[in-house]
C-alpha cells in the first residue's frame, strides 16, 4: 500500500516539476505589455494542474499556494486585472516557494516558512488590485515622488462633467493631486502635479478607462509648454488619434525583432533605432507629433515602463557605433529598411483595422522622432531579453505537440532496452561469422537473410541509442532564468540568446553539463560583460549579449558560452599567476597558454570577492567535470570584444572511441582522447634513471616509461622493440605507455564494471567486444601513477587468511 | 545465539545444493539468478586469484568467483562439467564457479541444526546451519553474507 502510493508520489513530484519548469520558462517569455492571453492560460493550467495535483496528495501547503497563484493568473485571464512586471516577479517567486516546498515533499529542507507568507501576501495583495504597502522581497522601497501628468483627454469625458470628476477623484485616491489645467472643450489636456507613493503603471491603470496607457504623459520634470502647443493642435476628434489607442497594441508581437535591430538602422543615428518599436503606431500622425515634441524637450522617457520598475534606468542613450553590436547573427538586419514593417505584422492583433484607417499618415515620421523612450520591452524586462519572439510561435507548436505524442518511460528501461540492442548486435556478428563457414551458392537464402539482419539491427540500435538522447534547449532552458536574477543582481543588462537548441546529447551528459555551464553562464555575467557605463565608455550597446551556442562537429558536442564583454585581461592573469607562483609562468607565454592558468585551482582574477563569483573555484572544478565526461574545454578571448569558452564533449556518456591494444593476450581499451602518439621505440630511446627508472626520449622529450605489463602483472612482451611505445597525456602529464601491440579502433559501449564488482586501480570501465568478449578500458592517468610510483605497492594488499573481524 | 536466530529465520525453505570437492552445500534458491557453463573470463588485474575475473552476461559485466580456490576444495579445473551460479545479491550479479549442482531440497528446522563453533577456512559466522537430508550433511552458507563480505573483495571497502 504505502509502496504504491510513493509511487504515485514520484508522478506528482515529476508532473509538478515540469509544470513549475514549464510555467517558469513561460512567465520568462512573458510579454508584460501584451500578454498574450493564450500564454497565461498555459500559466494558469500549470499552476491548476499543481493544486489538483498537490489537493489529491494531500500536499496542502503546495495547494493552498497555488491557490493565492491561481486566484490572480485567474484574475489577470479575465482580464480584470493588467499584467505588471511585479506581477511576473511575485510568479517566479511563487514557482520558487512552490519549488522549496515540493523539495521537502521528496525529502529535502523544511520549505521557509516566512517566504511563504510573504509570497502569498504578495500575490494577494496583487491579486486585489492593490500595490503592496510594505516594501516586497526585492527591498523595492517606494517613495513618494513628484510626478508631472499630462494627457489628452477623449472629448467625451470632457464634455461630461461627471465622468471628468469621476477621474480626478479616482486619481486623488492614489496621488495628492494639484491640478494645473482643468481639461475643458478648448483644451482637452489634462495637467497635474501628482505626488504619489505609487508607479507609473498604477497612475495609467487608474486613467486607463479614458486614456491609453501610452497617451498618459508622465514624467518627474515639468513637461514644457510647447508640448502642450502641440497638443491643441491634435484635437480629439482627430481620426488619427483613436488609433492611437490601438497602435502599440499592434506592434507589440513584434518587439522582439525590433529591439534588436535599432542602432543598425541608423548607424550614426543615435537613438532612432529604439524607437523602433513604436513605428507602427507612428501611423496615427497626430500623436505622434506630440511624441516627437515632447521628446525634443529633453524628456523623460514618456513612454518609459508603464511597469514602473524604478530601479532600472529608463532612459538609455545608444552610443553611434552601437550598430555592429546590434547586427546579429540571426539576421535581424534584415527588418532594417523595414521601419514600417508592416508585413511583419501579419499577426499583430487590431492592426490591419489601424492601418487601413492610418493609410494618410506618413510613415516617414519614425526616422524623425529623436527617441530618448526605449522601446518598452527593453525597458520593462531590462535584465533579460531573450530574442526569442521571431521563434517563439514555432516552438509552441512544438512543445505542445510533444505533450500530447510523449510517454513518460523510466531510464532503466531503456537502458535495459539498449544493453537488449547491444546483445543483439553481438550476437547478429556471430551469426554473420558463422555464415561465412556456408557456401554463399547453396546457403544464398541464409546469407542474404544475415546481411538483412545485420541492416537491421544496425538501425534499431541507432533508433535506440537516440531515446536517451535530449534537445540542448534542456540545458539552455534554465538560463534564461539566472541570466535576469544576476544581471539584476548585478546591475547590468544582458540579452541572453541560444543557438542550436535542437542539439541532441545523450541524458547522462544533459544533466552532468548543467553545473558547469552555469559556471561559465555566472562567470560571464560576472567577469565578462561590463556595467552599461563602462559599454557605453568603451562604445558598445549598454546591453551585454551572452550567447549560449551548441553544435555537431564530428562524433562531439560543441557547447560554446560567448559573451561580449570585457574580454580576459593577459596582464592580470599573469601577474596573478606570479603571485601565485604558477610554475611555468614567463611573459612570453602565448595567449593560450595564459589562458589555461585560469583553469588552475584556485584561480580568480576578480577584484573582490562577491556572491556570484570571484572566491577561484569554479574553472579548475569547470575543467575537472568536463574531462570527467570524457570532454575538452578550451577558451578564446580577445580583449574588449568578449570570451568564448568552448566544451567538447562526445555525443554520448556511453560511447567511448578507444584504441584496443593487447598486453600478455588481454585486451585493452585505451580511450582515444589520451593519445598523442603511438610509435615502435628504438632501444636507444630508453634510458634509465637512478638505475630502475625508465625515460624514453621522444622527440627532444624525456618522458616517463610505464610498461602496462608491469602494472597489471602480465606476461607482456619483454623485448622493447618488439612492443609499441604510446604516449599518452593524462592529468599526470605526458608518459609513454608499454604494450605488446595496437589491434584497432573502435567505438566501444562503456560498462560499470562498479555495479556488479568494485573499482578497480587504473581501470575505469569495462565494455564488451564484437565477439563478446569483456575488454577493460584503461584510466590512463592513474595508470601512470601506478607505473610510476612502486606497482608493489598500489597493488591490494594480499586479501587471503585476512579474516575479517 | 545470533546462529539460532538466523536458523530461525532461514528454516523452511528450498535450498540449492552444489558441491565443492566432497562437500556438499546449501544456498537460498531464490538468491540464484541462473545456472550456466564457465565461459573464457576477462582478467582483472592485480585481483586475488580467486577471482577468475568477469564476463559479459548478456551486456551485464558479472565478476566471477571460484569457490573452489577461495576456500581450498576441490581441483579447479574448467572444462564443459564445470558450472557457475549466477546469483542476484541485492543489486549485484555474482557467478560462482562450483565443482557442480545436484539437486534443489526441502530444509526445515527438524533438519537443520546449528554449526559448531570452530576455526575452519569458511567462518561460522557465514554458516546458517547444518541440514541433514538422506544421511547427507549439507552445509547451509548465508551466501549474501558470504559475497558481500570483505574477504571476498568483490565489494569497495567503503560500500561494506
Amino acid at each position: 500500500m504505502s509502496i504504491d502510493m510513493s509511487q504515485f508520489y514520484q508522478v506528482f513530484f515529476e508532473e509538478t516539476s515540469e509544470h513549475l519548469a514549464n510555467m517558469e520558462s513561460l512567465l520568462l517569455d512573458l510579454d508584460v505589455e501584451n500578454p498574450s492571453l493564450e500564454d497565461l492560460n498555459a500559466i494558469f493550467r500549470a499552476a491548476h494542474s499543481i493544486k489538483g495535483g498537490s489537493g489529491t496528495f494531500g500536499f496542502t501547503d503546495m495547494t493552498e499556494v497555488t491557490h493565492v497563484l491561481e486566484t490572480l493568473l485567474d484574475r489577470l485571464r479575465k482580464e480584470e486585472l493588467r499584467l505588471r512586471a511585479e506581477m511576473v516577479d511575485a510568479f517566479l517567486a511563487a514557482g520558487d516557494v512552490l519549488r522549496a516546498q515540493l523539495e521537502h515533499h521528496q525529502g529535502g529542507p523544511e520549505a521557509d516558512e516566512a517566504q511563504i507568507r510573504e509570497v502569498c501576501e504578495r500575490l494577494n495583495q496583487l491579486a486585489s488590485g492593490e500595490a503592496p504597502a510594505a516594501a516586497p522581497a526585492g527591498g523595492m522601497q517606494r517613495q513618494a515622488r513628484t510626478v508631472y501628468l499630462s494627457c489628452a483627454l477623449p472629448a467625451e469625458v470632457v464634455a461630461e462633467g461627471g465622468t471628468l470628476d469621476n477621474l480626478l477623484a479616482a486619481l486623488a485616491e492614489i496621488a495628492a493631486l494639484e491640478i494645473r489645467h482643468r481639461p475643458d472643450a478648448a483644451d482637452p489636456t489634462l495637467s497635474a502635479v501628482l505626488t504619489t507613493l505609487y508607479g507609473d503603471a498604477e497612475i495609467r491603470d487608474t486613467l486607463s478607462f479614458h486614456v491609453a496607457a501610452d497617451a498618459v504623459v508622465l514624467s518627474e520634470n515639468e513637461v514644457e509648454e510647447t508640448a502642450y502647443g502641440l497638443f491643441d493642435e491634435a484635437p480629439a476628434g482627430d481620426p488619427g488619434y483613436g488609433l492611437f489607442d490601438e497602435a502599440p497594441a499592434a506592434a507589440d508581437p513584434g518587439y522582439g525583432l525590433f529591439a534588436e535591430e535599432p542602432a543598425a538602422a541608423t548607424g550614426g543615428d543615435p537613438g532612432y533605432g529604439l524607437f523602433a518599436d513604436e513605428v507602427p503606431a507612428a501611423q496615427a500622425e497626430a500623436p505622434q507629433a506630440i511624441r516627437e515634441e515632447t521628446d525634443a524637450s529633453g524628456a523623460y522617457g514618456l513612454f518609459e515602463d508603464a511597469a514602473g520598475k524604478p530601479e532600472f534606468p529608463a532612459h538609455r542613450k545608444v552610443a553611434p557605433g552601437d550598430a555592429p553590436a546590434a547586427i546579429e547573427g540571426q539576421g535581424y538586419g534584415l527588418f532594417v529598411n523595414a521601419p514600417g514593417g508592416v508585413g511583419l505584422f501579419d499577426g499583430a492583433p487590431g492592426l490591419p483595422a489601424t492601418q487601413a484607417a492610418a493609410g494618410a499618415a506618413p510613415a516617414s515620421v519614425a526616422p524623425q522622432v529623436p527617441a530618448q523612450s526605449p522601446g518598452r520591452r527593453v525597458t520593462d524586462n531590462p535584465a533579460v531579453e531573450t530574442a526569442k519572439a521571431g521563434r517563439r510561435d514555432s516552438d509552441k507548436v512544438m512543445t505542445v505537440a510533444n505533450t500530447d505524442t510523449s510517454i513518460r518511460v523510466s531510464v532503466e528501461k531503456v537502458d535495459q532496452l539498449i544493453n537488449l540492442v547491444g546483445e543483439l548486435v553481438i550476437t547478429q556478428a556471430m551469426l554473420a561469422e558463422a555464415a561465412n563457414a556456408f557456401d554463399p551458392v547453396t546457403a544464398e537464402k541464409l546469407l542474404a537473410g544475415i546481411d538483412l539482419l545485420s541492416r537491421n539491427t544496425r538501425d534499431l540500435q541507432e533508433s535506440v541509442m537516440s531515446i536517451r538522447m535530449l534537445p540542448m534547449s534542456m540545458v539552455f532552458s534554465r538560463f534564461p532564468r539566472v541570466v535576469r536574477d544576476l544581471a539584476g543582481k548585478l546591475n547590468k543588462q544582458v540579452e541572453m540568446k541560444t543557438i542550436g537548441d535542437n542539439t541532441e546529447l545523450d541524458k547522462g551528459l544533459i544533466e552532468k553539463i548543467t553545473d558547469p555551464m552555469t559556471h561559465l553562464v555566472r562567470n560571464s555575467l560576472d567577469h565578462g560583460i561590463e556595467t552599461p557605463e563602462k559599454r557605453v565608455a568603451a562604445g558598445k550597446n549598454p546591453k551585454g549579449t551572452l550567447t549560449l551556442k551548441a553544435s555537431h562537429q564530428g562524433g562531439n558536442v560543441v557547447i560554446e558560452v560567448i559573451d561580449d564583454g570585457g574580454g580576459l585581461n593577459r596582464e592580470k592573469i599573469l601577474a596573478k599567476a606570479k603571485e601565485k607562483a604558477i610554475p611555468g609562468v614567463h611573459d612570453g607565454m602565448s595567449d593560450h597558454e595564459v589562458w589555461q592558468l585560469i583553469f588552475a585551482p584556485g584561480f580568480s582574477t576578480a577584484d573582490q570577492v562577491t556572491d556570484v563569483s570571484g572566491r577561484g573555484v569554479g574553472m579548475d572544478v569547470v575543467k575537472r567535470n568536463i574531462e570527467g565526461l570524457g570532454g575538452k574545454v578550451e577558451l578564446e578571448s580577445s580583449p574588449g570584444y568578449g570570451t568564448r569558452t568552448i566544451i567538447r564533449l562526445p555525443l554520448t556518456l556511453a560511447i567511448l572511441d578507444g584504441m584496443s591494444v593487447g598486453v600478455g593476450g588481454e585486451t585493452f581499451i585505451v580511450p582515444l582522447t589520451a593519445i598523442v602518439e603511438s610509435l615502435q621505440p628504438a632501444l636507444a630511446d630508453i634510458r634509465t634513471m637512478g638505475g630502475d627508472s625508465r625515460m624514453v626520449h621522444i622527440r627532444g622529450e624525456y618522458l616517463p616509461f610505464v610498461s602496462l605489463a608491469e602494472v597489471f602483472g602480465l606476461n607482456g612482451v619483454q623485448d622493447i622493440t618488439q612492443g609499441i611505445v604510446m604516449v599518452i597525456e593524462g592529468e599526470e602529464g605526458k608518459a609513454a605507455l608499454f604494450v605488446d601491440e595496437l589491434l584497432g579502433q573502435h567505438q566501444v559501449v562503456i560498462k560499470s564494471l562498479e555495479a556488479n564488482y568494485r573499482r578497480v586501480p587504473g581501470i575505469s570501465g569495462a565494455t564488451i567486444m564484437g565477439d563478446g568478449s569483456v575488454a577493460m578500458i584503461l584510466d590512463v592517468s592513474a595508470v601512470t601513477r601506478m607505473g610510476l610510483g612502486n606497482p608493489q605497492r598500489t597493488r591490494p594488499a594480499p586479501v587471503e587468511g585476512q579474516m575479517a573481524a | 545465539m545470533e546462529i539460532t536466530e538466523s536458523v530461525g529465520v532461514a528454516a523452511s525453505g528450498e535450498y540449492l545444493t552444489f558441491t565443492l570437492g566432497s562437500e556438499e552445500y546449501g544456498l537460498d534458491i531464490l538468491k540464484v539468478q541462473e545456472i550456466r557453463g564457465y565461459d573464457a573470463v576477462t582478467k582483472i588485474a592485480n585481483s586475488p586469484p580467486f577471482i577468475k575475473g568477469v564476463i559479459n552476461l548478456r551486456g551485464v559485466i558479472v565478476p566471477i568467483v571460484d569457490l573452489r580456490i577461495k576456500f581450498n576444495l576441490g581441483e579447479p579445473s574448467y572444462d564443459q562439467f564445470t558450472v557457475v551460479i549466477i546469483l542476484n545479491i541485492g543489486k549485484r550479479v555474482v557467478g560462482i564457479v562450483v565443482d557442480g549442482v545436484s539437486d534443489v531440497i526441502h530444509l526445515n528446522s527438524e533438519n537443520l541444526r546449528p554449526a559448531p563453533e570452530f576455526g575452519s577456512v569458511l567462518d561460522t559466522r557465514y554458516i546458517l546451519g547444518l541440514g541433514t537430508v538422506d544421511e547427507r550433511m549439507i552445509i547451509v552458507v548465508d551466501i549474501e553474507r558470504l559475497m558481500t563480505s570483505q574477504e571476498m573483495s568483490l565489494v569497495d571497502a567503503a560500500a561494506v
